[in-house]
Order: C-alpha cells, then sequence, then structure tokens
C-alpha cells in the first residue's frame, strides 16, 4: 500500500497534538488526502480529524482537558486585557508581535489576579515563559527567540470557542449559568 | 444558645446548599425572604427544610417572612464570592470611627494601659472591617461592570451607558475618592499617618504588651495599605473608564468574560490530548519494541581488530629484571638490552627496546657512564639510537 507524502511526518505532529499549519509543507499532503486521514485517525484510534483552510489537527475525545482549560484562560485573561488597553484584541492577536514584558505586565496588574493566582502555568512569569514554550511545541505560538511571540492561524479554534459559548450564554442565559 | 452539634449544622449546610442558594437570591433580590417564595422553592426543590432552618438559627422569622441571620448571609456571601454592594457613605462611617479611636490612643497613650491596649485592638478590627468593606464592594463593582461589558442581557447602548453612569457616580468615583492617596482627606491617607505613628511605638513603648499590640498593628496596616492601593489602582485603571470600555462591544469577549466567571465548569474546546504510555498498558510490550527496533542494526560491529589483541606485547618487568640481575654486572646497558630482545625475538623493535631501558630505574643496580668512550649504534627495527655506554653494577647487599 502507497501512503500519501510526509505521511510518517503527519501522523507524528497530530499525534504529538501539533497543529499542522498552511505553511507547513505537510499541510497540503494533509488536506488533499483529508478523506484518507479521517478514516485513518477514525479506524486506528477513534480520534477525530479537524481539517481548516488554515490549519489542521486532532481531536482529543478527553474533554476535561487541563491544556485547553489553561489556554483558554490564557486567551481569555489576554483579549479582556487589551482590550481594557484601548486595543483590537482580535487584530492583536492576528497581527501583533508581543514581547513577554508586556504580556507579563497585563498578566500582573489583571484584576483576575486571583484565577491568575490559582492556575499553575500562568501565575508568574518563568510559568508563563514555560507555558509559552507548550504552546510553540504544538505550533499555537511561533515563539521569536525568548523575549517575543506570535500567534499562528491556530488560535482561531479559542477564539470561535469563545464566540460559541458567547452565543450559547446569550441564546439562554441563565439556564447555561445554572447548569 | 443552638443546641444542635456543629457538624450536624454543617453537613446540613452542605446537604442542602442548593436550596439554601435559592434562599440566598432571594433575600438579595428583595431583602427578605418572603414566605410565599419560601413554600414556592420548598414545593419546587422538594425539601422541607424550614423547621431545620428556624432550629439550627439559620434564618429568622420577620413577621410572616423569613430573613438570614447576618453570620449566615456574611458566610454565603464570602464563599458565592458575591457581595452586597456598599455605598460609599456606608464605607466612609470608618473613616470616622478610626479617626476618633487613633486621637485617643495619642491622647492616652501614657494614661491607663488597659485602655489603650483595648484601643488599640478596636482600632485594629476597624481597620480590618474598613478594609474588607472595601475588598467586597471592588469585587461587586467588577463583577457588575463585565456584566455590562459581557452585556448578555442585550442591552442597548444608551441603556448600558445609563447603566454605568449609575455604578460610577453613586459607587466607583465616591469609593475612589475614599480610597485615593492623592485626596488629603481620604482614609488611605489617614491610614497612612497610624501606620507611621504605630510603627514609632511598636519600637520605643515601655510595656511589652502594648508594645506586641502596636507591632500586629502595624504588620497589619503594611499589608492593608498594600491592598488598598490595589483596590485604587483596579479603581482608576478598570472600573473608571468604564463608559469609554462599554463603547465596544464584542462576541469573543462576551464569552471570554462569561467564561472567566468559572472557568473550571466550563465546556472547553477539544484540544488533543497526548496519551502518556505506562509500563503496565497493554500497548507498551508493542511500543517497546519498536522503539528498540529503530535502534537495532543487523551488521555485528568490533570496537577493535580482535587479532591485534593477541599480538599486543606486554612488557613483562619481573622476567627482564631478574634476568639483567642474573648478568650484572653490564658493561653496557643498551647493548644488553639490544641483545636480548634480538635473542628473545630475532629483532630489536623501537617500543620493545625503550621498554627494556625502564629497568634503569629499578632498584637494587648502580650506573655509571664511560665517558671515555665514544657512543654506540643500535639498529632497530624503525630507527637507529646513539645510546652512551652505562655500566651497570650491583647495589647494596645481596
Amino acid at each position: 500500500m502507497e501512503y500519501p507524502r510526509y505521511h510518517k511526518d503527519i501522523v507524528n505532529d497530530l499525534m504529538s497534538g501539533k497543529f499542522i499549519l498552511a505553511s507547513d509543507i505537510k499541510f497540503n499532503s494533509l488536506k488533499e488526502q483529508a478523506p484518507f486521514y479521517e478514516r485513518f485517525f477514525k479506524e486506528s484510534f477513534g480520534y477525530a480529524l479537524e481539517i481548516k483552510s488554515d490549519y489542521g489537527f486532532l481531536l482529543s475525545y478527553e474533554t476535561a482537558e487541563q491544556l485547553s482549560r489553561d489556554i483558554c484562560m490564557f486567551f481569555a485573561i489576554l483579549c479582556y486585557e487589551l482590550d481594557k488597553d484601548g486595543k483590537n484584541f482580535l487584530e492583536e492577536i492576528q497581527y501583533a508581535e508581543f514581547e513577554m514584558e508586556k504580556l507579563d505586565s497585563y498578566f500582573d496588574n489583571s484584576a483576575y489576579a486571583e484565577l491568575i493566582a490559582s492556575n499553575n502555568q500562568l501565575k508568574s512569569g518563568e510559568s508563563r515563559r514555560d507555558f509559552m514554550r507548550t504552546l510553540a511545541r504544538r505550533n499555537i505560538v511561533e515563539r521569536n527567540g525568548d523575549a517575543k511571540f506570535t500567534f499562528t492561524q491556530a488560535y482561531k479554534v479559542f477564539v470561535d470557542f469563545a464566540a460559541d459559548f458567547a452565543k450559547g450564554k446569550l441564546a439562554h442565559p441563565i439556564e447555561t449559568e445554572e447548569a | 444558645m443552638n443546641k444542635a452539634e456543629p457538624k450536624t449544622i454543617l453537613n446540613f449546610l452542605a446537604t442542602y446548599f442548593d436550596s439554601l442558594k435559592d434562599l440566598f437570591d432571594l433575600q438579595t433580590e428583595d431583602g427578605i425572604i418572603r414566605k410565599e417564595r419560601l413554600q414556592e422553592m420548598i414545593q419546587v426543590r422538594g425539601d422541607d427544610i424550614l423547621s431545620q432552618l428556624l432550629d439550627y438559627k439559620i434564618v429568622k422569622k420577620l413577621g410572616d417572612d423569613y430573613e438570614f441571620r447576618e453570620t449566615y448571609y456574611k458566610l454565603f456571601e464570602f464563599i458565592l464570592n458575591e457581595f452586597r454592594p456598599l455605598l460609599p457613605e456606608t464605607i466612609q462611617k470608618y473613616e470616622h470611627s478610626i479617626s476618633i479611636l487613633f486621637r485617643k490612643i495619642r491622647e492616652g497613650i501614657s494614661k491607663d494601659k488597659l485602655i489603650l491596649g483595648q484601643r488599640i485592638n478596636d482600632l485594629y478590627n476597624e481597620i480590618k472591617e474598613f478594609s474588607e468593606a472595601v475588598e467586597k464592594n471592588t469585587i461587586r463593582l467588577l463583577n457588575e461592570t463585565r456584566e455590562l461589558k459581557s452585556n448578555v442581557e442585550k442591552l442597548d447602548y444608551q441603556e448600558k451607558v445609563r447603566k454605568a453612569s449609575f455604578w460610577i457616580d453613586y459607587y466607583i468615583t465616591p469609593l475612589n475618592n475614599i480610597l485615593d492617596i492623592n485626596h488629603a482627606e481620604s482614609i488611605t491617607n489617614k491610614l497612612f499617618d497610624i501606620s507611621n505613628y504605630v510603627n514609632v511605638r511598636r519600637l520605643n513603648f515601655d510595656d511589652e504588651n502594648i508594645r506586641l499590640q502596636f507591632e500586629k498593628t502595624y504588620t497589619f496596616l503594611v499589608q492593608t495599605n498594600d491592598d488598598l492601593l490595589k483596590q485604587s489602582k483596579l479603581l482608576t485603571n478598570e472600573l473608571l473608564p468604564l463608559i469609554e470600555r462599554i463603547r465596544t462591544e464584542s462576541v469573543i469577549l462576551t464569552g471570554w468574560i462569561e467564561f472567566l466567571k468559572a472557568p473550571a465548569k466550563a465546556p472547553l474546546p477539544k484540544v488533543f490530548k497526548i496519551e502518556r504510555v505506562y509500563p503496565y498498558s497493554n500497548d507498551m510490550y508493542l511500543n517497546a519494541k519498536e522503539y528498540l527496533e529503530q535502534f537495532a542494526i543487523d551488521e555485528t560491529i568490533f570496537l577493535e581488530d580482535p587479532t591485534m589483541l593477541s599480538d599486543k606485547w606486554v612488557f613483562n618487568k619481573d622476567l627482564y629484571k631478574a634476568k639483567m640481575m642474573n648478568q650484572l654486572p653490564l658493561d653496557s646497558f643498551f647493548e644488553w638490552c639490544g641483545l636480548t630482545l634480538k635473542g628473545d625475538y630475532q629483532q630489536i623493535e623501537t617500543d620493545k627496546f625503550f621498554a627494556l631501558t625502564a629497568l634503569l630505574f629499578e632498584d637494587g643496580i648502580s650506573i655509571e657512564l664511560d665517558k671515555t668512550e665514544d657512543r654506540k649504534l643500535i639498529n632497530t627495527s624503525q630507527m637507529t639510537l646513539r645510546v652512551p655506554k652505562l655500566k651497570i653494577e650491583k647495589y647494596g647487599i645481596s
């Protein structure tokens, strides 16, 4: 049987929790062979594969994933603080290069201090640097040295989640609150 | 006096927490728990807990209606992080009580120690209550303003501005005046004065008990001043610019604000979870086999040619020393070395020759250089050596 080009690298990357981005040479192969890969991951491991126009990733069937929760908290606080700072947070996440020092200032002065202090990935400058390395390993951010980073297109997964979450809340504010 | 066991009451609170939370919400909304609404709740939840609520003194009767006792109401406020907004004038009253106590402490500093101690204690408690009231109010105001920003209720812009102005005019600005360090009459400024005074007294007061009380108050004040500065910063950065902040609205930000209300309970995007492989898992054998096979190499590799090992000559110093000692005295040591090697191996290899010269450093021999003789030539397998004539004799008693 003949496998698609970069098959081994595609499987390795996806199984390591990485997002495969459109800028990656493997992405074309993944996208062209989407039906094969969807079946491959479903049949072999029971995982669902999500391929969008500019990234692809595997979905875990485990929902209480701590990393996912940490990433959402990170995005939530960052967006909130950027907005408070008078910035268009979506544009910033899409196009801006972030400095770790500025990120520290947002998190250290945030009104969500209690939530931040109780999260091991976000509670200090050092833990946030480790966290950025984790995000970089998953291709959610691209690190430019130790002090700067930009978000990859993978940010959309989380931003879309926030929008869906809001729609759920907006549709049934009271029911969802109590759930 | 409460007759029930404390643990029974705590168990009751835990078992019927949801019903109690409903009652808490009713009282927060109406000021009291109306009899009809209580009955309604009991019917919906199916928990007929009224008699226990009264027996355990969690609520008290107020005419036909009911009300939480203050201790329990505050407990629920605290564990739910939902506080009643206090009007700044309610908080302002602490300014009065703190000022009076501080004045009395200074005036009565050299009078009755018992009264002085009591006043310091009261001052401590007043400052604590004040600081807690400010913190609760800031939390409440933050929640209110986030609600406005999130706008789940879908208020139109004018209504949002009206609500924001209400919070700013009646709560945020007056609270900021109380906390503003640049405002001469602010309580924060007063607390700094008190802190300076207490700092001196904790070091130089002659009575040890009072000194310790000053010490405790000082430590607390340092912490309180830090906390108040933080609250003041929140007010300035987050609450005062509220009108400006509610101008923009985004469904994404609404989602995040709602998510941050209870991140531990919220659903999550399904980011892939890497499976850890445990040594006892079913897949371990095949995984380990696959891993090891990556490093398996078919060819046999020798670190050193095994035939070389058998050829390697090892200098047997004891053997050659014994030979030398038997033939002493020697007329020319180096020539003896050459002859011995030739006798044993038919040729003189350089390495072996140099190995034998090490015998010169052995004990029990004396060495004499014959200066009159010319140097001798010794041909080894690789080179020709010019060596001096060394006479070797036995040395010492044998």
